[in-house]
């Protein structure tokens, strides 16, 4: 039996995802190969072949994956999977969903979404109607396709040695090109996999006042969330978004200030391990599961607690 | 998976759509940031909320629609086999959290941050 793990890479290192992922397929139990699909990526590949549990690094070269596309790494996968592997595992970040379904969909088989346990090599958890309640499944498909959820399985640990191997890339599919990325560079940790998140919501009432948050975000050296209603309203890009239909985060501090707490976003953060609530309502639900809840102005109470920690 | 299945192009969470040419131009929503891609068309594209406003149906159009044959069809008609792969085993409800708890002000926050839950040095 055999698990082919789907790295998400940026040619140099792997994303953080990725150890993950290689965590949550040592689960199933076999021989765990991590596929790196790229151009130049002998970096990501030897920082996977570094992971442990990682039997072998399949690295697929060719200037076309330079900045790969869901179908050009699909058809990679799919060359290399007919007969050698019971198991796929992809991220379940915007990269992983982008690719896994079409996997899936070429295999006709049905896959499982965002999985938050492994019990067999066939049953999964998997969260449904929002995290609301968790369902066990299991999937008699040949070939389980599964994204996990990242927060869900500890990053992997370095220790390995895995020999890497390259692998023909597919020809270019021709169907789409990346013409552009407008990534935004931050010195902030990344949002899925800080240590400490801090949430902004309707309550900052402007994008101007997500400053003030930056401010305590560096003495913290958190990552900076918003709520859906911020980023409806405009203040903060889409990408800022915790919540059922963003990121899903559990970092070990939750700051969610001006946020009331809808089910939406709860269904993002709830299983962060120590959440601090800020607002002016008293009645919020936010406050039903924050360890630690502060009622009053934010205006006055943020720059005062950024005070406090200096 | 329907864009896998018919061997066409995808652009997922889409926020701008621009078609010229016989190819479109895809802005998506990526971790941290956008991707532009370049696709052949026909295409499958999934969109983001901010694409556009949706179109919304109007009373009169909800009247008449009411008048509009309503073509029922079965799966097997249609050649396709819909048995479930997956079994749910069971369905749990999550831990609750049991939040609820207060501190008077921001001393007191940063106190227990600190010397209670240990998060922050």
């Amino acid at each position: 039996m055999s698990i082919l793990v789907i790295a998400e890479h940026d040619g140099a290192a792997l994303k953080s995802s990725t150890p993950h992922a290689v965590t949550a397929a040592g689960r199933l139990g076999g021989d765990v190969h991590v596929l790196v699909a790229g151009h130049d990526a002998q970096g990501a590949a030897q920082a996977a072949a570094g992971l442990a549990g990682v039997a072998k690094v399949l690295l697929a070269d060719a200037p076309h994956l330079a900045a790969p596309t869901a179908e050009n790494v699909a058809a990679v996968a799919l060359a290399l999977l007919p007969g050698a592997y019971t198991h796929v595992v992809a991220p379940a970040t915007g990269y992983g969903k982008n690719i896994a379904p079409r996997i899936a969909a070429k295999l006709d088989v049905a896959q499982v979404s965002d999985v938050t346990a492994i019990e067999a090599p066939d049953t999964f958890v998997r969260p449904i109607y929002a995290g609301n309640a968790f369902a066990t499944v299991q999937s008699k498909d040949p070939v389980k396709v599964l994204t996990i959820r990242t927060t869900a399985f500890d990053s992997a640990g370095a220790g390995g040695s895995a020999p890497v191997e390259a692998v023909t890339a597919a020809p270019d599919t021709g169907l789409s090109t990346v013409t552009g990325q407008e990534i935004v560079k931050s010195d902030r940790p990344e949002l899925a996999s800080a240590r400490i998140v801090i949430s902004g919501g309707r309550g900052l009432a402007s994008g101007e006042n997500f400053r003030m948050l930056e401010a305590l975000a560096d003495k913290l050296k958190a990552a900076i969330g918003a709520s859906r209603a911020a980023v409806d309203a405009g203040y903060v890009p889409n990408d800022y978004q915790v919540g059922q239909t963003g990121k899903i985060v559990a970092p070990d501090l939750y700051i969610a200030i001006g946020i009331s707490g809808a089910i939406q976003h709860l269904a993002g953060m709830k299983d962060s391990k120590v959440i601090v609530a800020i607002n002016k309502d008293p009645e919020a639900p936010i406050f039903q599961i924050a360890d630690y809840g502060l009622v009053g102005d934010l205006f006055e109470l943020v720059p005062q607690l950024t005070a406090e920690l200096g | 998976m329907l864009a896998a299945l018919l061997d066409w192009p995808q652009a997922a969470f889409a926020s701008k759509v621009e078609i010229a040419g016989g190819a479109a131009t895809v802005k998506r929503e990526v971790d941290g940031g956008l991707e532009t891609v370049q696709m052949k068309l026909p295409a499958v594209v999934t969109t983001d909320l901010r694409l556009n406003e949706p179109r919304y149906a109007t009373l009169p159009n909800i009247m008449k629609a009411k008048k509009k044959p309503l073509a029922t069809t079965t799966p097997a008609a249609l050649g396709v086999d819909v048995a479930p792969r997956l079994v749910t085993l069971r369905v749990v409800e999550p831990p609750k959290r049991k939040g609820g708890g207060k501190v008077a002000d921001v001393k007191e926050l940063v106190a227990k941050l600190r010397n209670e839950a240990k998060v922050i040095s």
